[in-house]
């Protein structure tokens, strides 16, 4: 994490235009976020990208679960399924690091969404971005992945509770 | 010929005249044109400087010829390029020798000759289908040398990313195809041998001694990102797949559950060998599609058979871990190419985890039906009394997925030098605050207490979310100013600790400490929004529930009323005469 700070200030600075593009192709990250008007949704993709930022400065991945847990537990309620909302963090990461990749001189090379034409990036703190939003989208797949693991564990624990209740005649609680 | 790159002059030249008079010339002119560019290239403007060196080999021929009887009358063609820069090149020519354009593929003459025919035709006197069976179709109207100055042909051209270039001269075009020409200069190999191939291809054709031929290529655009890692950084990917091997076994692959039961080598060449072959095949033709199906595979037999999400987050850690690892070292060999392939590697495993969460999300899904069902059919099968018991019961559990507030934080101690830093962090925040905003100055109180608490859980932030929440309604009038506020915290604090007045190390550990803060007072925050539409939430799930059924009801209704027109219609139609059969409208 020693080249943080430069890369956050890159981030921040970048950050108006990563939330431009995600604005403007919304409807094909999530439908909830095709349905909202503008201004909603650019403070739902908003607090996503600040989130981002956070995570980017401190590196810290218990925050980055406890804002993940929150973000999938709204969304839950709004009866989005988490892979749908694993789908839209996704999309955000690799439009963020698409927009960083074509800043630092070449667009992204990431797999199945690349577009040619492009020179290779030179190195620099908008290369190191790229990589490290690319990183960042990681981590957050993987610990959405665990929440969803987690929760489903608990999930069958209660049927397994219920179940054996049912077996006795007992009232669900 | 002349070839001189670094001057950006290619010129080739045809000469004419009895004994060795038609060399000579070809030669002077060749000299002429070379040195007059040599030492005017750096002061005169291309296109005149190229202008002015025909006509100073024209008039160089001109006067070599007077100077001896046996070479009256001699002469040369020329055709010339001066590459100006990567985007731009100045053609000129005098006489029959030729240059050709092949850009995406397509050849082209850039050039008309200068022959007695072409000239006819220009003017109208000749049909061009007579051209060939004229008697003067080979003799030139224009050359160097006839007279001391000639009428230069002169055009730019604007050069493309892969344009090839072709100067020749008519040894060359006179017996080959342009057919066969085009092919061999669309062939991509280097220029050299290009050139070399035209020759033999006019040799094969019958041309005798005089084929001259020089083929420039235009600078190729750099390599794409996408180009770089489909090419150069799979094949460097494939290459350290022993190291792959030989990282995830050091690791212990072979001894996940996943992998247990299997040979050790059996298990590699299962599980991580596959993945090194999918992240190959997906990194060469830029897709995702290798690395989704292998964790699709992976994943989803380990569950069928009742395995456990830590196997397959273990054996995910494995290779994303070994992977990273054989990156580096690719890193430390070729930065620029490491790079790269540290964007499309991590790219990968993303996609893996996205396979991984459709397989989880699906599983839930299904687990949250069968819950929803389990409990319908208890609540119809027990007493009213029950009934009210038990319903009590299931809304206190969390029914929506993971809203768990009581969930442990990780947290890095806070130091007294800190809680000091914070504290002056807060007051120059609370002083910035507006004297009106009071729930502004409130979260700024909450937020102090939640960052210089050390303990390891959401406790002090659920304390304080409960306390600024208070008693409100679920409705945006109510619930939306506590966010803005949030909102509005965040922004003083954040700007409040770029004026606090503290070494910088400290100021980051502030940062983060309220960073953090803030963030479990949102997250408490968003909890208890959440416990207030619970039983919304629930009614929601099971009216979703009754929704797939109803809907299903009415698929399957639909299917019976189609199945019974058809019937009718069928049954309607027979009675018709024969003619009128088929034309029943439904």
């Amino acid at each position: 994490m020693s080249t943080a700070p430069p890369v956050a200030r890159a981030y921040d600075a970048l950050r108006p235009k990563i939330l431009q593009r995600l604005l403007e192709i919304r409807a094909t990250l999530d439908q909830s976020l095709a349905r909202m008007d503008e201004a909603t949704a650019r403070s739902q993709i908003g607090a996503v990208l600040d989130h981002i930022g956070n995570f980017i400065t401190t590196g810290d991945l218990g925050l980055h679960r406890a804002f993940l847990h929150t973000f999938l537990a709204m969304r839950a309620a709004e009866a989005q399924s988490p892979a749908q909302v694993l789908a839209m963090l996704v999309a955000i990461g690799d439009t963020a690091a698409q927009v960083s990749q074509e800043e630092s001189g070449g667009t992204s090379p990431a797999l199945g969404s690349a577009a040619p034409g492009s020179s290779v990036p030179t190195s620099g703190h908008g290369s190191e971005l790229t990589l490290m939003l690319t990183r960042v989208t990681a981590s957050t797949a993987r610990a959405v992945n665990d929440l969803i693991a987690e929760e489903l564990e608990r999930r069958l624990t209660q049927w397994s509770d219920l179940h054996t209740k049912e077996g006795k005649g007992l009232p669900p609680s | 010929m002349v070839v001189d790159p670094p001057r950006g002059l290619y010129v080739v030249l045809d000469g004419m005249g009895g004994a060795n008079a038609g060399d000579i010339a070809s030669q002077t002119a060749r000299d002429a044109i070379r040195d007059f560019v040599a030492k005017r290239r750096l002061t005169m403007e291309p296109k005149a400087l190229l202008e002015a060196a025909i006509q100073y080999g024209s008039a160089a021929v001109w006067n070599a010829a007077q100077q001896a009887r046996e070479r009256h009358g001699m002469g040369t063609t020329v055709v010339a390029c001066l590459v100006v820069d990567a985007k731009r090149a100045l053609i000129a020519h005098v006489g029959d020798s030729r240059a050709y354009l092949l850009r995406h593929g397509r050849l082209q003459s850039l050039t008309r000759d200068h022959t007695i025919v072409e000239e006819l035709i220009d003017r109208g006197i000749l049909a061009p289908e007579e051209a060939d069976r004229h008697p003067y179709k080979n003799v030139l109207s224009r050359n160097l040398g006839a007279k001391p100055e000639t009428r230069v042909d002169m055009f730019d051209l604007e050069l493309r990313p892969g344009d090839r270039l072709l100067l020749c001269s008519d040894g060359l075009y006179g017996y080959a195809s342009t057919e066969a020409m085009q092919y061999l200069l669309g062939s991509g190999d280097p220029p050299e041998t290009v050139a070399r191939d035209l020759i033999d291809l006019a040799l094969r054709g019958g041309g005798g001694d005089n084929i001259s031929t020089i083929v420039i290529e235009a600078p190729q655009p750099a390599p794409s990102s996408t180009q770089v890692v489909r090419t150069t950084g799979a094949t460097a990917w494939w290459q350290r797949r022993a190291r792959f091997l030989q990282v995830a076994k050091d690791r212990g692959i072979t001894k996940n559950p996943i992998c247990r039961g299997l040979p050790p080598e059996e298990a590699l060449d299962l599980v991580a060998a596959s993945l090194c072959q999918a992240i190959f095949h997906d990194l060469e033709k830029s897709t995702g599609v290798n690395v989704w199906t292998f964790a699709q595979n992976v994943a989803g037999g380990w569950f069928e058979r009742g395995g456990e999400w830590s196997a397959v987050r273990g054996l995910m850690d494995i290779l994303a871990m070994s992977s990273r690892t054989v990156v580096e070292e690719i890193r430390v060999a070729d930065a620029q190419l490491g790079f790269l392939l540290d964007v499309a590697v991590s790219r990968a495993l993303v996609v893996a985890e996205l396979a991984l969460g459709g397989l989880l999300a699906e599983r839930l899904r299904q687990v949250d039906g069968d819950l929803i069902q389990l409990h319908t059919a208890m609540q119809e099968t027990i007493e009213a009394s029950q009934a009210e018991l038990s319903d009590s019961g299931f809304i206190e559990q969390a029914t929506i997925p993971f809203m768990r507030p009581d969930r442990p934080v990780t947290s890095p101690g806070v130091s007294v030098e800190l809680v000091g830093a914070i504290e002056k962090t807060l007051t120059i925040a609370r002083a910035r605050t507006s004297p009106r905003a009071e729930l502004v100055k409130q979260i700024l109180t909450s937020l102090e207490t939640i960052a210089t608490d050390a303990s390891p859980n959401f406790a002090s932030a659920v304390l304080a979310a409960r306390e600024l929440y208070g008693h409100r309604t679920t409705d945006d009038t109510s619930i939306m100013p506590l966010f803005d506020a949030l909102d509005a915290a965040r922004i003083i604090t954040a700007s409040s600790v770029h004026q606090t007045s503290v070494p910088d190390a400290l100021r980051a550990k502030v940062l983060r400490a309220i960073s953090s803060a803030h963030q479990r007072l949102v997250s408490a925050v968003t909890g208890l929004v959440l416990e207030a539409v619970a039983p919304y939430s629930d009614r929601l799930k099971e009216a979703q529930q009754r929704t797939s059924d109803l809907r299903d009801k009415v698929a399957r209704a639909e299917r019976k009323r189609a199945e019974l027109e058809r019937k009718f219609a069928t049954t309607i139609d027979q009675s018709q005469p024969w003619d009128k059969r088929g034309v029943t409208e439904w």
